[in-house]
């Protein structure tokens, strides 16, 4: 039966699969895709640990569930900004975003 | 829920409520033809009115024993008190000065005003959390509006660009908070900050607080989590700017005040040189960087960059000196801050800001008042008396020498020397001889009061500091 | 090697698979759909782990919601101009010691860390002890979630509107 550890190391190896998207990724979409996999990394902490850790109460599935939540406001939010940069920068690749030095 | 539950986020409500009234009003005064059209200042009304009856509520409550309410997630106590009040006053000064620019660029008003009213809610949620995940909720509801009011001239390359990067890196660092907050509740077994300070000395939950730290130091532009701070300074419209470089500070600073001196004491050997060292980064790099600017918004940033330095001595420190000076700085830093951009809101360079260095120039012969409201600011940002900003790193000097951190004093008052220059570079030409003939300068009796205010402000805790002081000290009676 | 072992290995696997390809593809839509399993894949952990609400939700809002949004923004944009750009920056070598390093370290911690449980078990029905938690303690945070979603409405609106 695996253990609070193997959910903590699928956890740390997807936010860093993330991270590598964040750092590595020019297109602004591929970004919010490398942010997504870390919150989703972090839910699958608070979930775990309110298995293994904490199981009295729900406060981590409710923080999970408020994460849920607030990333795809974050999702809407920043799709809306890349598509209007798009608009009116003409690119969604980060590195040419650069009327002003970076 | 109680009705005392209600009563003690009476400000918040009121905030929240005329946000909504804002938005109404907007739809209402537009009608079908969708694109707003509301230039009056009907919205910034609904909005100081909001503002006013938020800083009523906080008056009328008597400055007494720490409340809690929510099943332990809020707390109203002497800290939640100050930070409102500086919440509020950037609010408010943000509200007064922008609406000249507001109607010359044709920003949307309604938007405007509501989405400023909610990012003051979630730095007052901050302030008064007790639990990490109001915590979170909070710098969510603070950063979201700010992404949003960074992009908010559509017409403008620069204002998009400012608001695509500062979501990228902001959502970045949420994340960051997230898996700290994870990884701290996974280590105590609790969200609940009261508890944390009987949480095990374990690895996990010194990996967890970094992480709070990143997302946290991201929000109040720390190095090394400032890149964000000079482009989003820049391309964002002006009063956008000048409200996010208070606000953002406001939030995190008042996170980090619940995190480390109040949540986390036992932290403090290990966790108090760990800041100290960033504090020291922060001081340099910002006030280094900001010798080389030539445009007053990059300056501005790089000069917050290198007040969240001084800030951090504070919260390094610890204890009841150094979380009293935080707070102290905090309401000196809202108004000197905004008092000089809202000198910049007046100035218009041929349909663009004017926020070059030489386009002040002359400006003492054209609008004295404002010229002096400038100078004024800008010797309090440098740190000189008899203005606030001398009276607020002494403070947290003398936190900081309290605490045996002579290094740390030392860093600050040398950096504090570097930073006159600029300062006062930008304060000689706004009153020197000569004028740069494009910029115009606009009058607005509602910016002009809010002004005045500001500079009040700096002038008053400068000068009388007493009764300020004595509201900060009471703020952190409870730490030990 | 129990069941519940097995389906852990295999769902980590699925996860960790498609993130692999969500990062690295050169094709940015290639990524966009490789989010499904990623996002299906955890949500089978967290069908392991007793959450079955927060499972349901994470089906609806992100192997549903968020992967559709996603693909609508990379249409309306570069996607839908046919265009295959270069989708890397020249940090390659950075990001993965960075992320390794950060994967290392965590992976450290969570290894070394002595675990304490606190006493209590889960509920058997998880969706009515989760709506008590948010008409209950959770009551603010409930209250404010919902704030921040009218902020990205508004935000979503003000921002993405065409210029008249």
């Amino acid at each position: 039966m695996p253990a609070l550890t193997h959910y903590l190391v699928l956890s740390a190896l997807l936010f860093c699969l993330g991270l590598f998207a964040v750092v590595t990724r020019r297109n602004g979409v591929a970004i919010l895709m490398g942010i997504e996999l870390m919150l989703n990394a972090a839910n699958v902490n608070l979930v775990a640990f309110n298995k293994f850790a904490a199981p009295g109460a729900m406060q981590g599935q409710v923080f999970a569930l408020i994460v849920i939540t607030l990333a795809a406001c974050e999702a809407a939010v920043g799709l809306a900004l890349v598509l209007a940069a798009y608009r009116s920068l003409e690119t969604v690749y980060v590195d040419e975003i650069n009327v002003m030095k970076w | 829920m109680t009705w005392a539950d209600l009563s003690l986020i009476a400000p918040e409500l009121a905030l929240a409520a005329a946000a909504c009234a804002a938005l109404l009003q907007d739809a209402w005064a537009t009608g079908p033809a969708l694109e707003s059209r509301s230039r009056g200042p009907a919205a910034a009304w609904i909005a100081l009115g909001g503002v006013c009856a938020a800083l009523l509520l906080l008056g009328v409550r008597p400055a007494g024993a720490a409340q809690v309410g929510f099943a332990g997630m809020y707390v109203r106590d002497g800290i939640t008190r100050v930070v409102d009040l500086a919440a509020l006053a950037a609010a408010g000064l943000g509200v007064m000065l922008s609406p000249p620019y507001l109607e010359r660029f044709r920003l949307p008003a309604g938007e405007y005003h509501a989405l400023l009213l909610l990012s003051t809610a979630g730095a007052m949620l901050m302030g008064a959390s007790r639990n990490l995940v109001l915590l979170f909720l909070g710098l969510e509801m603070l950063s979201f509006p700010l992404y949003v009011l960074a992009a908010l001239a559509r017409r403008s390359r620069r204002s998009q660009e400012a608001g695509l990067k500062y979501l990228l890196l902001g959502a970045f660092a949420t994340a960051f908070f997230v898996y700290g907050v994870a990884l701290v509740y996974g280590a105590s077994g609790t969200a609940d900050l009261s508890r944390l300070g009987r949480a095990p000395d374990v690895p996990l939950l010194h990996a967890g607080v970094a992480f709070l730290v990143i997302g946290l130091g991201f929000e109040a532009a720390l190095v090394p989590f400032h890149a964000w701070a000079p482009d989003v300074y820049e391309g964002a419209p002006m009063p956008a700017t000048a409200f996010m470089s208070v606000i953002a500070k406001v939030g995190a600073f008042a996170g980090l005040l619940r995190l480390f001196p109040q949540a986390l004491p036992q932290l403090a050997p290990a966790w108090g040189q760990m800041l100290a060292a960033i504090a020291v980064a922060t001081m340099i790099l910002g006030n280094l960087a900001a010798l080389a600017q030539s445009n007053v918004k990059r300056l501005l940033a790089y000069s917050g960059v290198a007040h969240a330095g001084y800030i951090l001595i504070g919260i390094a420190s610890g204890g009841p000196a150094g979380s009293s000076a935080v707070l102290y700085y905090l309401l000196v830093y809202v108004a000197m801050n905004l008092g000089a951009f809202g000198v910049l809101l007046l100035l218009e360079r041929r349909g663009e800001e004017a926020d070059r260095v030489e386009d002040l120039a002359g400006l003492l012969g054209r609008a004295p008042w404002a010229a002096v409201v400038l100078a004024a600011c800008m010797v309090s940002l440098a740190g000189l008396p008899p203005t606030a900003g001398f009276i607020a790193k002494l403070y947290l000097f003398r936190a900081a020498l309290q605490d045996h951190r002579v290094a740390l004093a030392l860093v600050g008052a040398l950096t504090s020397v570097v930073s006159v220059y600029y300062y006062l570079r930008v304060a000689s030409v706004a009153l020197s001889a000569g004028a740069a003939d494009a910029v115009a300068v606009r009058h607005s009796r509602f910016a002009g009061v809010g002004l005045a205010l500001a500079a009040a402000g700096v002038l008053w805790l400068g000068i009388v500091p007493g009764a300020i002081t004595a509201l900060v000290q009471q703020a952190v009676q409870a730490l030990r | 090697m129990s069941g519940e072992a097995i389906a852990f290995y295999v769902l980590a696997a699925v996860t960790l698979g498609s993130g692999v390809v969500v990062v690295t593809s050169p094709n940015v839509v290639h990524s966009a759909v490789a989010l499904v399993p990623t996002f299906l894949g955890v949500t089978g952990i967290y069908v392991l782990l007793s959450a079955e609400f927060v499972a349901v939700i994470q089906v609806l809002i992100y192997a549903g919601a968020i992967t559709v949004l996603i693909l609508f923004v990379i249409m309306l944009t570069e996607g839908g101009t046919g265009i295959r750009a270069r989708q890397r920056n020249e940090q390659g070598a950075i990001g993965a010691a960075v992320a390794a390093a950060m994967a290392g370290l965590l992976i450290a911690v969570a290894v070394r860390t002595p675990w304490a449980r606190l006493p209590g078990t889960l509920p058997t029905y998880t969706p009515g002890a989760i709506g008590q938690s948010f008409l209950g303690p959770n009551l603010l945070v409930f209250e404010g979630t919902s704030v921040v979603l009218l902020v990205s409405l508004v935000g979503a609106i003000v921002i993405a509107r065409k210029e008249e």
